[in-house]
């Protein structure tokens, strides 16, 4: 969870960069971003084998023309799991961020904008939730709301919003001393115009940049529930929880824990490479600091 | 300074109020009836019944959560039912685990994160650059129970030359203790040093940009010089709030790597009172986890208004 | 010896005993050194050890218990009591009453004679309700312990039991030996810092980690103690266990067939020895019958059908897990002729489910550990072979007993233990009545024949009423059983003299180092 905290002001006083082309790395790193999510939406359709169909005496196969990455520890066929997995691992990774940025992003908008006891209370409810042991919080609300890919996503949404309500607010810090918010202040512009106008299309920059990386480690964070037995609830699969099972076979099949942490690593790594570009790209204080 | 120190701690004492509250809403969300899990397989609806009242579990919430509280304002924290032990006495065992592993980690985190980060704002945008922002962030993505086992294969199966699993305390065995921990903090540690360097990379790009650097350029300084003793300083205020955080963090335990090196660290005590229903436990070590964490953030302010007097007087 | 060892081992687990029963025989001079100091890795962190507190000894806590406390007897290889705390016993005519005369001499570690008193309080203290011991369900047979004089004891059973001494034979939480003394003096403290009669004394304990016993060199029988000194470790990971031992941190760990990859490594590997038994419990589910679809014996016959237990060991445990198809493991005593296990028949058990007509849809609640799961999803796919649909429902193990008490569940996993005698875990599953009868089923015929069982002497009819019991609940499909109740353990090749695992206990108190 840690991870999620790096970038809360330096994401603000990003670093100047020359201008260069996108680069091969970038369109590489989107191709690979394209096919992953082409096939997690379309897996459904795709003419993959059921991934949760056991085969329970062919264990552990290695690749064969039936089963082209081999079966996992249950018999099952890893190719399909992997895309299932990917589908899985990609929702939550991509819709529990949103929830940070949606909450977090605009709590910091306001509480950067309007400062005072609103802030107080704001930055304090995020104390409070920082100083919440995570785990703590993951496993009660496993507990009594039940196992489902909903409420994985909510409980990693949730435990990002402190993240996404500093990036924000320190956003609006800078940017509200600004002299063009200044000049709408000083033309009468309404709060609800400058928030809106003014504001958040320059405080959504840095928020889009982190919400790139909350991806990547949202992602590596429900791994690490479904290790602890709080991820997507079997017989449905995850990257985390497929290296989580796979790490039981190291020694006879290392391939089920790396298969899936090559497929991770890549797209970590991919929705990096995109993130970093698209903000030296846009980010509007380039050139100004 | 007397009084940001006082405007903190008005600060800091709702925060642990209500750290302590979601922590009491939280546990009471627990499925799975304490007095079931006292009773086992002799848990009649008349005996449940009985021992609910005498554990006080059919008292309203907001009543037990005052009860509590007054124990623990006049500092009884209460007593596992499980075990036996205060928890002062769990925590005091376990906090120096956690300690020193949160310590380790940050400090080989900080070992490899600061001098790639350095060398990275050197030359930012280059191609050493550019392959360490990608790369560092991709190392995050191997998750810590899959690199804990591959380090205990390597360095301990295979090459013997560090322990598996285990823990002696540091005045028994410093040099043991050392050993022991170097595993469990360089699984932590590498999936650190990458938030670290990146926040100190940015920091030093924006900091070499300033005036007084191009000046002392112009004067001819060694770039060396210039990044080692004119950037680094101003340029640590952010990873000195990062490091803190990842402190803090640290504080409320690590449970995966604590599991797999057989560390005795607070992790595993809140799982397992979460698991067992011990639920004075679970109580007791959130609220002192949130002091610490409060308490981590409270130096690392103090570090900052230090570091940055603006800070001291333009807050207000 | 060890060649055909091994060569056995690897065919059939029973070989696997018989080489190890045939062992002491066979060299009979086996040098047994004493000193050293061997490392247990555990799984499970010890909660501590006041039967008041910790309410029943798991497998982590045995271990310990076996080295700090003594019980009245123990269990030889065949199975039979032999005197340890009693030197010798006598029953009534009727098998209700039972009389052990103890051992004189014997001090608890800190100075308390142990005597008939002492042996009574311990007893008195787990029965009294104002304790609320979770304990006292496992003597809710006693009716009450008498000492008639210093040194002897007398069990008064409220129905016969012919085989008494085996029930006391190990230190669970009812038959370990605690210090009067001690938990007068020690209070909440006591559970943490255990008192008892046997070899080893505790030394040091830090929660969640390391436990350190010294030899009590005060014990009455200490020539046969060989180690100084043992620690024992929670390592809760089964990989960093396994590479514990093989690194040598530890000397022998803990071990469970999920484990299967590691302990038929430790099989071929000559620096390793692997131990095991089988117990005389098994791991069963229960359906609740009161709810649908299970209100309908047709779809809980299919699905037990429905299993194919060996192929469910192969893919769970590489084939290790010994299916079970009634409550008693190979290690009880109950042995049945015909238990009317339901056959495994895929079609049939289509043909079942089609006759119910409905969609057969339901939970199943597992706990949420990698054992859990692959459980489920096993059954899971046995169940969607035949036409109907589970989900997992994962819970953390507080939450089972809590749900099975309610009857909030569907389907439920549940633990039959080695207890030595069936009676008390036999009744309570499946009398009417019972907290812990989880199906909610009624069957006056099963009543009386577990009441019957329960007040007869001889062993033949015992069994016979349990037999039969076991055909009705097979037949009723009221519970079913997966597989029988299998212990681990895997020492480095020259620990020795490590008992047989009566109840999955690794006893270390007597064992040493080649």
């Amino acid at each position: 969870m840690a991870t999620l905290e790096l970038s809360i002001q330096h994401e603000v006083a990003a670093p100047v960069r020359r201008k260069r082309k996108l680069g091969l790395l970038f369109w590489i790193a989107s191709l690979w971003l394209a096919i992953i999510l082409a096939l997690a939406i379309l897996a459904p359709v795709l003419p993959l084998q059921n991934p949760t169909d056991m085969d329970m005496l062919e264990r552990r196969a290695a690749f064969s023309s039936e089963h082209w990455l081999g079966t996992d520890g249950l018999g099952r066929d890893e190719f399909a799991r992997l895309i299932f997995g990917a589908r899985v691992s990609l929702t939550v990774g991509l819709i529990a961020p949103m929830i940070g940025l949606g909450i977090g992003g605009a709590l910091g908008l306001l509480a950067g904008y309007f400062r005072g006891r609103f802030e107080t209370l704001v930055v304090g409810s995020m104390d409070v939730l920082l100083a919440f042991p995570p785990l703590v919080f993951a496993l009660a609300v496993t507990a009594y709301l039940g196992q489902s890919i909903p409420n994985l996503t909510i409980i990693l949404g949730v435990l990002g919003i402190p993240a996404f309500m500093r990036v924000a607010r320190a956003a609006t810090l800078t940017l509200a001393r600004r002299e063009f918010v200044i000049a709408a202040e000083a033309l009468g512009a309404s709060h609800a115009r400058i928030l809106l106008r003014e504001l958040l299309p320059n405080v959504i920059l840095p928020l889009l940049a982190f919400f790139l990386l909350g991806v990547a480690v949202t992602i590596v964070v429900e791994g690490a529930l479904s290790f602890l037995g709080l991820g997507v609830p079997p017989p449905m699969a995850s990257w985390g929880s497929m290296i989580g099972e796979g790490r039981d076979s190291l020694d006879v099949a290392p391939r089920l824990a790396f298969l899936p942490a090559a497929g991770l690593f890549l797209t970590v790594l991919a929705f990096n490479l995109v993130g970093d570009t698209m903000r030296a790209l846009t980010d509007p204080r380039q050139g100004a600091l | 300074m007397v009084a940001f120190v006082a405007r903190r701690f008005l600060y800091v004492v709702p925060v642990l109020l209500a750290v302590s509250l979601l922590t009491f809403l939280i546990a009471s969300l627990l499925p799975g009836d304490l007095a079931y899990v006292i009773l086992g397989d002799q848990a009649t609806p008349e005996k449940v019944a009985a021992l609910r009242h005498d554990m006080g579990l059919d008292q309203p919430i907001w009543w037990r959560y005052l009860s509590w509280l007054g124990h623990v304002l006049q500092g009884d924290l209460g007593r596992s039912f499980r075990t036996g032990q205060t928890v002062l006495q769990a925590v005091s065992e376990r906090i120096p685990v956690s300690l020193e592993l949160m310590l380790m980690a940050e400090f080989i985190g900080l070992l490899i994160g600061i001098p790639l980060a350095i060398a990275c704002a050197a030359r930012a945008g280059g191609a050493f650059d550019r392959f360490m922002t990608g790369g560092a962030f991709a190392m995050l993505s191997m998750p810590s129970f899959l690199l804990a086992i591959l380090l205990i294969y390597l360095f301990a199966v295979e090459l013997r030359w560090l322990p598996a699993t285990g823990y002696v305390p540091f005045t028994e065995e410093p040099l043991a203790n050392l050993r022991f921990f170097v595993l469990p903090a360089l699984t932590l540690a590498l999936a650190e040093w990458p938030g670290i360097m990146r926040v100190l990379r940015s920091d030093m790009i924006a900091t070499l940009q300033e005036d007084y650097i191009a000046l002392a350029k112009a004067k001819g300084l060694k770039p060396s010089r210039i990044l080692f003793v004119h950037a680094l300083k101003p340029s640590s205020l952010t990873l000195v709030t990062v490091t803190g955080i990842n402190i803090g963090r640290l504080l409320g335990g690590t449970l995966i790597v604590e599991s797999i090196f057989a560390l005795p660290g607070i992790g595993r005590l809140l799982v397992g009172a979460i698991y067992t229903r011990d639920l004075v436990i679970l109580q007791g070590v959130v609220l002192l986890v949130a002091c610490g964490f409060v308490i981590v953030n409270f130096i690392v302010d103090m570090l900052y208004a230090v570091l940055d007097p603006r800070i001291r007087h333009g807050h207000a | 010896m060890t060649n055909i060892a091994a060569a056995a081992r690897k065919r059939a687990p029973i070989f696997l005993v018989a080489a190890f029963a045939l062992l002491p025989l066979a060299n009979p001079a086996q040098a047994q050194k004493p000193g050293g100091s061997i490392t247990v890795g555990l799984e499970l962190d010890v909660p501590g050890f006041d039967p008041l507190k910790v309410g029943v000894y798991d497998a982590a806590v045995l271990t310990p218990a076996a080295a700090i406390f003594d019980t009245l007897t123990y269990l030889d290889d065949k199975g039979e009591a032999q005197p340890k705390l009693a030197l010798s016993w006598t029953h009534s005519d009727d098998f209700k009453t039972w009389t052990f005369k103890l051992r004189p001499g014997v001090k608890f570690h800190d100075g308390t004679p142990f005597n008939a008193e002492a042996y009574k309080a311990n007893f008195d203290r787990q029965k009294d309700p104002a304790n609320k011991c979770r304990c006292a369900f496992y003597i809710a047979a006693v009716n009450n312990v008498q000492a008639p004089d210093e040194l002897t004891v007398v069990y008064n059973l409220n129905d016969p039991s012919v085989n008494y001494p085996t029930l006391v034979s190990y230190p669970n939480q009812n038959a370990a030996v605690h210090s009067p003394t001690a938990w007068k003096t020690r209070g909440d403290d006591y559970n943490r810092n255990p008192v008892g009669t046997g070899p080893y004394v505790l030394k040091s304990w830090t929660a969640g980690d390391r436990m350190v016993l010294e030899k009590n060199p005060d014990y009455w029988d200490k020539d046969k103690v060989y180690l100084d000194r043992i620690i024992l470790k929670p390592l809760p990971d089964a990989q960093s266990r396994f590479a514990s031992l093989q690194s040598g941190e530890a000397d022998i760990v803990w071990d469970d067939e999920y484990d299967a990859d590691n302990i038929q490594k430790a099989q071929k590997d000559p620096k390793l020895t692997v131990h095991s038994y089988t117990g005389s419990g098994t791991q069963p589910y229960a359906f609740n019958t009161k709810t649908p679809p299970f209100d309908d014996v047709r779809v809980r016959q299919a699905l037990v059908m429905a299993i194919d237990r060996k192929k469910m060991s192969q893919a769970i445990t590489n084939g290790l897990a010994k299916p079970a198809s009634n409550p008693y493991g190979d290690g009880s005593w109950v042995k049945c002729k015909d238990d009317g296990a339901l056959p495994f028949d895929v079609a049939k058990a289509k043909a079942l489910i089609q006759a119910y007509g409905k969609p057969v849809e339901f939970k199943t609640v597992v706990t949420a550990t990698p054992r859990g799961r692959i459980v489920g999803q096993v059954l899971q796919q046995f169940w969607k072979n035949v036409g109907a649909s589970m989900e997992l429902d994962q819970v953390d193990q507080a939450t089972i007993p809590p749900r099975a008490f309610m009857r909030q569940f569907q389907l439920i996993p549940w633990r039959i233990v080695d207890l030595a005698d069936p009676d008390p875990q036999m009744f309570a599953n499946f009398h009417t009545g019972s907290p812990v009868a989880l199906a909610n089923y009624s069957n006056p015929e099963l009543d009386k024949l577990l009441e019957h069982a329960r007040v007869t002497a001889e062993v033949d009819k015992r069994i016979e009423d349990y037999c039969a019991a076991t055909r009705l609940i097979n037949k009723e499909a009221i519970w079913f059983w997966t597989f029988q109740n299998t212990y681990y353990a895997i020492s480095s090749a020259n620990l020795k003299g490590l008992p047989k695992m009566y109840s999955g206990m690794i006893d270390v108190s007597r064992v040493w180092k080649e």
